[in-house]
């Protein structure tokens, strides 16, 4: 029951050595083509914090219902939830380049353009960083209060926490509702200022909630792998998939509800933010992005046998984690850089931030034990059945 | 003609799967389970395969293709009107697909698993033991004429051990197929 996750020696080099890559592509990212730099820090960033709001939410909503299937695993979005300082500290060299990134950050611009100036109360700078910092006080609040409950509740026992717990779930959803909304309208919406999408917060939210269970169920999975979590076995993975499953048709139906009613509508000023991804250069990824993240896994995950093979799962995961970053490079690259770029800057970058937060990850993992032992529900989990 | 049941009554839904476990374990057929509430796990218990969800998804395809057709045929072929500069075939189908083709998949699904069951409205009910709709969990056991009085209380024995409050033995009606 107090199992500890040991970090092998392997695993830090290797993390260490996709960090090299990672910082040598910035660098030199910044030094040849610094609107790349800019751009690609920009979806790294959003793509991890997509992924860490999407894993805390799913974490708090696993508190509110009570799930008893999935509490065995709850450790594994808790740690995720320590991402959230560290890419605070990478969201500070973002603000240093909102010229290169944002329309709206340009004060001659906004001069010649009534629309901006209408929008200026909210799209100025310093609201802009003020905002950042009211999102990441909120987000590594909640979730830090409700990793102390966690541990606590190893300590202490009983009830008390479990009932904290599911009541600050509800406050971190709630706030969530807020914060993420306007923060997917800041770093990627306002990217094209002119432009903007009602369904938009939804959209992003769902890709990130999406994605963050396809990432608990891969680390699940090879965790399992190593040893750890000998009880997962395949009525959790069933649930999972079908989990997955549901979100994939979610993500297709708020993608398709924000592209249906811009193309039947026809109106300039929308159809504007499609014209340049399904006609030119981004066309293949703009098909690619809907088969990787709707057609491939809705497929897939019907077959009955597909849901129970860890190996299947494993790459189909990997395969939908790369759809999110197709996701979210289609929004930013469209809007900053106008070309379609994939090269050692994107690549290596992407390689980076993965090593980065496996590191993080598996640091903050193997501080604590790995059940949360005193969890009323974990019985419930470990002896999952259908 | 009648034929004889042996029924277990289980007080708990937490003892069912359990017992049919124990049960099987004798190498005695278990003929159905009644419960009042649906339980996890007896599904897989009895090992009971279902095509049910093949037949949907075939079912959801058909109904894609057959919605498509029809409004190919009246927005194409039939009356050809363009409205909004938006071409004759066009995105905007998918949205009535999507409806049509849980509305299909849905209305067939359950056509297919009413035929299958022989359910039918004014059908009439043989209950083998009314409180399964109440607060009782049933396992039912064919009484075969030739089984041995032996064999017989094996299986009471296997209910009883496995938690039953009640073992008995139930006539039902059964029709009588035509020669």
């Amino acid at each position: 029951m107090d199992q500890k996750l040991v970090i092998s020696q392997k695993f830090k080099t290797a993390t260490f050595i996709l960090m090299g890559i990672g910082f040598i592509a910035f660098v030199y990212a910044f030094v040849s083509h610094p609107e790349r730099g800019w751009a690609n820090l920009l979806i790294n960033n959003y793509y991890f914090i997509a992924l860490t709001v999407g894993a805390t939410f799913y974490l708090a909503l696993q508190n509110v219902t009570q799930s008893h299937w999935s509490s065995g695993f709850n450790r594994i979005p808790y740690a995720i939830a320590n991402f959230f300082p560290v890419l605070f500290i990478l969201m500070i060299p973002v603000m240093f380049g909102l010229h290169s990134l944002y329309h709206w950050s340009h004060a001659d611009a906004v001069a010649h353009d009534a629309i901006l100036q209408h929008k200026a109360p909210f799209l100025n700078v310093p609201f802009f960083i003020i905002r950042y910092l009211i999102y990441f006080a909120v987000w590594i609040g909640l979730t830090q209060l409700l990793r102390k409950f966690t541990f606590k509740e190893d300590l202490v026992g009983g009830l008390k926490y479990f009932e904290k717990t599911e009541f600050f779930s509800k406050v971190y959803i709630f706030s969530l509702a807020f914060t993420f909304s306007l923060a997917s309208f800041d770093w990627i919406m306002s990217i094209d200022a002119h432009w903007f999408s009602t369904i938009f917060a939804v959209r992003n939210f769902v890709m990130g909630f999406y994605h963050a269970i396809v990432l608990v169920l891969l680390i699940a999975i090879l965790m399992n792998k190593l040893g750890y979590f000998p009880y997962l076995n395949k009525y959790h993975l069933k649930d999972y998939s079908k989990y997955i499953f549901v979100l994939c048709i979610i993500w297709a139906y708020t993608w398709f509800s924000q592209y249906i009613l811009i193309w039947y509508a026809n109106l300039p000023e929308e159809t504007v933010y499609y014209m340049p991804r399904t006609k030119g250069e981004f066309t293949p990824l703009f098909y690619t992005e809907l088969i990787v993240n709707w057609l491939f896994p809705f497929l897939m995950l019907l077959l009955g046998k597909v849901t129970s093979n860890k190996n299947i799962l494993m790459v189909i995961m990997i395969i939908l984690l790369l759809g999110q970053y197709i996701d979210v490079y289609m929004q930013v690259t469209v809007g900053t850089l106008h070309h379609l770029n994939i090269g050692f800057i994107e690549i290596g970058g992407f390689l980076g931030y993965i090593g980065l937060f496996a590191y993080v990850f598996a640091w903050s993992l193997s501080r604590k034990p790995l059940i949360s032992k005193n969890h009323p529900l974990i019985e419930e989990s470990i002896k999952h059945h259908p | 003609m009648t034929k004889t049941n042996i029924i277990g009554v289980y007080d708990d839904e937490d003892l069912i799967v359990e017992a049919i476990h124990h049960i099987q374990k004798k190498d005695i057929k278990i003929k159905d389970v009644l419960t009042p509430i649906p339980i996890h796990g007896v599904f897989e218990a009895l090992k009971l395969e279902s095509r049910l969800p093949l037949a949907t998804f075939l079912y959801g395809t058909l109904g894609a293709i057959l919605v498509f057709a029809f409004l190919y045929w009246t927005s194409v072929v039939s009356y050809p009107l363009k409205f909004g500069g938006k071409p004759l075939n066009s995105l905007s189908f998918i949205i009535i697909m999507f409806v049509g083709t849980i509305f299909v998949a849905t209305f067939l699904t359950f056509m297919t698993f009413f035929i299958r069951q022989k359910l039918f409205p004014g059908k009439e009910v043989q209950v083998l033991d009314p409180r399964a709709t109440d607060d009782k969990f049933l396992i039912v056991v064919d009484k075969d004429e030739d089984l041995s009085a032996k064999e017989i209380t094996a299986i009471k024995k296997a209910f009883k051990d496995s938690g039953a409050s009640e073992v008995n033995e139930v006539e039902e009606e059964v029709k009588q197929k035509k020669n």
